[in-house]
Parts: structure tokens; sequence; C-alpha cells
């Protein structure tokens, strides 16, 4: 164990030594992030539950309703007219007392622009329904006494009556921004592209300076020396995304979900690409061919695989076609850990699939792996 | 007398299925602390054997046995056995002591130790005020030491080298053989393979000459010259062809005369009496043979390598 340790610790020293290593490693997936970030980030400044209420209503009930909508997650502006721009806006009709008066249902519109904070439009969205279900426990409890006297006589029961939401288990709890998209489709990706063209060339390199054989002219046996080559890909695999993560969370509150599970899922999908890079360091035989397989392979794969955007957006014969990536399915558990808050039962068969992918490419490289040319 | 340290018996090693013999039955026995030059031209079977011995060339025939045990049944045998490969084989983005560090730490030597070990050994291959400094830096001659070094990291009982000296200047070379002398005379047995006859003359106990895979003298510098006997070696060359050489001189040939090797525009000729060599010139000038130049040696390995094989070492 302690010589696969040796011959892994090696490789990472030689992958931190590289002169391009702060460029590939960080430098540019922070370039990625900063781009693909801000293309998917909502509008930063729709950041707090804002709802404008265009209260057109005749009575005193539009009135009334919107004093039950007011609650310090939401901040109000009350307008009687429909501005020019809106980010989100309740619309009270001008009849909405005379139906209420007459118990006749009603409409109530809401319209949002499509740039708008989903998650502030969440508060919102539940704070109207609070707004409703609490008037309409009201006039449940004044019962069927003379609604004109409604306003003299309902001091004992305003604000009797108070809501609270219980969302239930599997209902989306966090709505990430953009970049805790955008980061984990980063780590993926240049996880794919850093341990194959990294792990892949040092492979070639090493093949081709004997080095290999040398290590086995001591007592280190064939399946240590593959091992600690393994175990190398896959520091170099986690390194890569340490570095990604912390610098997220430092620099754009990076939300992971569960971070056991968030790090389970870099684990596994790590694993895969290292048995991957050995494969293609051991079949390639020149450094330039390994560099464009790898950046070709990790750019259309990310694509794919959802790391760009996600992949529920992409058409479904294409999203068929993403389930070859292994990106895909990392991305795909990334999301149900970070954006709908679900458990290790949920990303287990993301993570089987992806232990099957190691095992393909384990035999692959077992198979394929030389010591020299 | 005690049991030779490396035994390696009826050794057959054959490439492209058999039709290039590159070992045929090759045997050879090494006593502890003995130091072996292994000569022989280009495809001689010398790497193939140190190749055999590393452990990294399977599919051949024969037996390798080392202090008394199978070499290749017991992995931890190798922890025995420095190997220094023809190739710069180590990470020239690292340091010299890096490498040493990287390469004794296969070994499982105790951190403490082998830095010790790794200063000394630097010490030893003159690289001690260059030891942080990447080796893509270094010269030929400093790669080629440091390649040593680090086939003794471990303190072999064995080392086996393989054309250590290939491709650098003469100061490296002998810089090199002076290590290889010193390695011999701490007590290890040390087998390195050349093509360069002055470097086994200069530094091994015993020699072996090789060819096409077999062993075809072996002993001492002074029980190889005897191959040849007290000859001298006359080497003329001129404008003619090995045929017109080869008539002019065979009236010539007897029991004094002897030839070694005939080339056109050169001819290597065994004189047991240096008197005859005026009476040789004389007769081929009678004969139409234009001569150029006429050089006379002593006996040396040279001599015996062009006995024993036909031809010259660089060939």
């Amino acid at each position: 164990m302690k010589k696969i340790f040796h011959i892994a610790h090696l490789d990472l020293k030689l992958t931190i030594r590289d002169k391009a290593f702060f460029f590939w490693f960080l430098a540019f997936p922070m370039f990625f992030i900063l781009i693909f970030g801000n293309l998917y980030k909502s509008n930063p400044a729709d950041k707090k539950a804002a709802l404008l209420i265009v209260n057109q209503d005749r009575g005193q009930w539009g009135n009334y309703f919107v004093k039950k909508l007011e609650s310090p997650d939401i901040e109000l502006d009350v307008r009687t007219s429909v501005p020019e721009k809106i980010i989100r806006m309740l619309v009270i009709p001008a009849d909405f007392s005379e139906k209420l008066v007459t118990q006749n249902s009603q409409e109530l519109q809401l319209r949002k622009n499509s740039a708008a904070n989903m998650e502030a439009g969440a508060v919102a969205e539940t704070k109207i329904v609070q707004a409703i279900a609490r008037l309409l426990s009201e006039l449940i409890i004044y019962g069927n006494r003379n609604i004109e006297d409604f306003f003299a006589a309902h001091t004992p029961f305003n604000d009797l009556v108070s809501i609270e939401t219980r969302l239930p288990k599997d209902t989306v709890a966090v709505v990430p921004s953009g970049f805790d998209h955008t980061i984990p489709g980063t780590i993926v990706q240049f996880i794919m592209m850093m341990v194959l063209i990294y792990g892949g060339v040092m492979v070639l390199e090493d093949r081709k300076n004997r080095v290999m054989e040398r290590i086995l002219f001591s007592a280190t046996s064939f399946g240590e020396l593959f091992n600690g080559k393994l175990l190398g890909r896959l520091l170099m695999g986690l390194m890569q995304a340490a570095i990604l993560i912390i610098a997220g969370k430092i620099f754009f509150h990076l939300n992971l979900g569960n971070i056991f599970l968030s790090s389970l899922v870099v684990l596994v999908f790590t694993l895969a690409m290292a048995c991957l890079s050995i494969f293609v360091g051991s079949v390639l035989h020149k450094e330039e061919l390994i560099v464009a397989v790898s950046v070709l392979a990790g750019n259309v794969f990310a694509a794919l695989g959802g790391c760009w955007w996600p992949a529920e957006i992409i058409p479904p014969t294409f999203r068929i076609l993403a389930m070859v990536s292994p990106a895909y399915w990392a991305m795909d558990a990334f999301h149900q850990v970070i954006f709908f808050g679900k458990g290790l039962a949920s990303i287990l068969p993301n993570l089987l699939i992806l232990l099957a992918f190691t095992s393909v490419f384990m035999v692959l490289a077992l198979r394929f792996f030389k010591i020299r040319e | 007398m005690q049991p030779p340290i490396l035994e390696i018996k009826n050794l057959s090693k054959a490439y492209d299925h058999g039709k290039n013999p590159a070992l045929v039955n090759f045997s050879l026995g090494l006593n502890k602390g003995e130091v072996l030059g292994l000569l022989g031209p280009n495809g001689a079977g010398k790497t193939t054997l140190i190749s055999i011995l590393s452990g990294t060339l399977r599919d051949f025939s024969g037996s390798v046995v080392f202090k008394g045990m199978d070499l290749f049944a017991d992995r931890q045998l190798r922890n025995q056995i420095g190997i220094v490969p023809q190739e710069m084989a180590f990470y020239e983005e690292l340091g010299a002591m890096e490498n040493l560090m990287f390469w004794g730490g296969l070994y499982s030597i105790p951190e403490k130790e082998l830095k010790k070990r790794a200063q000394d050994l630097l010490a030893l291959v003159e690289l001690s005020s260059r030891a942080k400094e990447p080796i893509k830096k270094f010269s030929g001659g400093m790669k080629r030491r440091l390649n040593v070094a680090i086939g003794l990291i471990h303190q072999p009982e064995l080392l086996l080298l393989d054309e250590p000296t290939v491709g650098i200047d003469v100061q490296a070379k002998v810089s090199i053989l002076d290590i290889i002398r010193q390695v011999g005379l701490q007590g290890t047995t040390v087998v390195f393979t050349t093509h360069q006859l002055a470097e086994v003359e200069q530094t091994c106990s015993r020699i072996a000459i090789m060819d096409k895979g077999i062993i075809l003298a072996q002993g001492t510098l002074n029980e190889l010259i005897r191959i040849v006997g007290e000859k001298d070696i006359v080497i003329v060359s001129g404008e003619f062809s090995a045929d017109r050489f080869s008539d002019a001189i065979k009236p010539l040939i007897h029991n004094d005369i002897e030839i070694l090797s005939i080339t056109d525009n050169e001819a290597h000729l065994a004189f047991a009496n240096s008197e005859g060599i005026p009476g040789m010139m004389q007769h081929l000038f009678q004969q139409h043979v234009s001569l150029a130049d006429l050089k006379i040696k002593s006996p040396n390995l040279e001599a015996v390598f062009l006995k024993l094989t036909g031809r010259s070492l660089r060939d």
C-alpha cells in the first residue's frame, strides 16, 4: 500500500509542478464559471421577494387582501395602474370586492418576467396563497352574518388565523443561483479534461522515458504500479474539485446541498475518469493526440452531459444521447442533491451507472496498460 | 569455495517468433565481488540479457539462480539487485535528490536512512552541489552519473549496468568507470555491458566476450590475450580489394603469420616474429599491392575480439 501512495504522490507532485498547473486547474475553469454562471444567473436586482400589486378594486376588499399579504419576507409595492416594466406583479381586478360580496368565483392574475429570480418568486407565490387562505378562513369564521358589517365586526378574529406552509418531502426547498449549477458543471468538465490530459500524458511520458519499466526493476509489482497510477489520477481529479469548490465557496457562495453526497458524486466520477485516463495514455502514442482527444471528449461530453446548461433544457433526442456521457450521470446526481435536496437513495442509480462506467474503463485500462513502447 | 552469487544456465531468447535468436543457450556464473565486463558489438544480445535479468522480458528458456534461488520466483529478490538501464530512466522535472528519494522509496528504506544514502551517493557521483536543480538542466554526463546513482540507492548486492557510458564525453566516461570501480571495491558484484574495449580493460576483474547470443570466451585480460598468443598485430591499409590482398599474401602464410581479417583497404595480420614484417612489405610491393599505412600493435583485447569474431568491435 505504501508503494501505491508513493507512486501516486509523485504523479500529484509532478502535476502541481507543471508550469501550466495554475492556469489549467484554477484560472481557466474560473473563466468558465464566470461566463456560464453569469449567463444562467437570475436578475440580481430581484433577490428579495418583491411583489408589485396593481390594485384596481373599486371596493374595500382589495385593500384588505393587500393587508393580508403584508409580511417581513415580502416587499410590497402597491399601485393602481400597470407600469411598463415588471418583474413580478399581482393584479387585483376592479370587481374583486363585488364578486367577493356576491360570493362569485374570481381570478387573480400573477404576471412574471422570465428573468425573475425563481427563489423570490416561490416566496411571493407562497405569500399570495397564504393571504388567500387567511382571507377565506376569516370569511368562514364570520359565517352567515351580513357581509356589509364585516369590517366593523371582524376585529376579534382579524389575524386570528395564521397559515404555516409545510413543504412536502420532495419539494424544491432551495432554488440555487446560476453559479450553483455552473460550478458543479465546471468541476465535472475539468475533472474530465484535466485527469484525461495530465493523467494520459504522464502515462505516455513515463512509458517513453521507461520509468515505469524501471519501477518494476524493484520489488514493486505490476498491480502496485497500476494502482499507484490510478490513485495518482484520482487524487488529481479530487484536487481539481477541491480547488473549484473552495473558490466557489469563497467567491460565489456555492451551495452544494448535502456535502457528503456531493463529494461521493465527485469521488465516483473521478474514479471513472482516472481509469479512462490510463487507457487513453496507453493507447495513444503522441502527446498532442492525447490533448486533442481529451479536450474534444471533455467538451462534447460536458455540453451533452449538462455541464454548460441544464440537461433538462436540451432536446429529448440529445438527452438520450447524453446518457452515454458519464458527465450526464454526475450532473444529474448533482441536480438531485443540490437543487432538489434529495438523498442517497435518489442518486444511487447514478452512482451505480458511474461505477459501471468505471468497471468498463478499468477493464480497458488493465487490458491496454503498457509500461514500455 | 563459495557458490556463485548469480548463475545463468542455458538462457535462450529469440524475437520474431523464433526467427531472430538473441541469446542461444547462454550460460554464465558470477562470483561475489567480481566486476564482469560483458563485451560485444551491437546485436550481440547484451541488452536482451539485462532485460531478462531485470524481469521486463519474458518468454525465454533457461534458468537464472541468484544466491541459490530462482530469480523470478520471488519478487523480493529484486531488492538485492540494482539495474542501470541504457536509457536515462528518471524524472527530468525533479531534482537529483528528489529522484533518489523517489526511487529509494520503492525499496521501503526509512526516510532518514534514505536521505543519508542519497546524500552519500550524490557525493559519490559528484552532484551534491546541484542536488536540487531539475535534471533537465543537467549535461549528458551528469544524467548518466545520476542514472548509476539511482541503481545504487538501495545498496544492491548485484549491480547490472547496460552500456552506462553510451553517448557521453571522455571525462564523463572516466568518472562513471571510476564509480563502477569504487562500487566493486566496496564488495558489490557488478556486471556491465559495453562495446568499448578500453572500458573493460580498465575496469573489470573478468571479461566475457559475446556475440550472436553466445559467450565466445571469458577470463581475465591476460587469460584472454593468451588466446591470440604473444603475437604482434599488424594493421596494413591502402588501396586494395580484399580479394587482391588475400591472393597476394597467400604465399607468405605459415606458422609465423596469421590472417586475422581482410577487408577492402584494410587487413589485420598476426606476426609471431616482427622481423618478418619488412619481408612482407617487399613481397606486397612486388605483387603491386599499394600500401598507404602500417601499424604494429602489441596483443590486446581488440586482437582477441578480432580473432574470436572475425570482425572489428565497432563493425
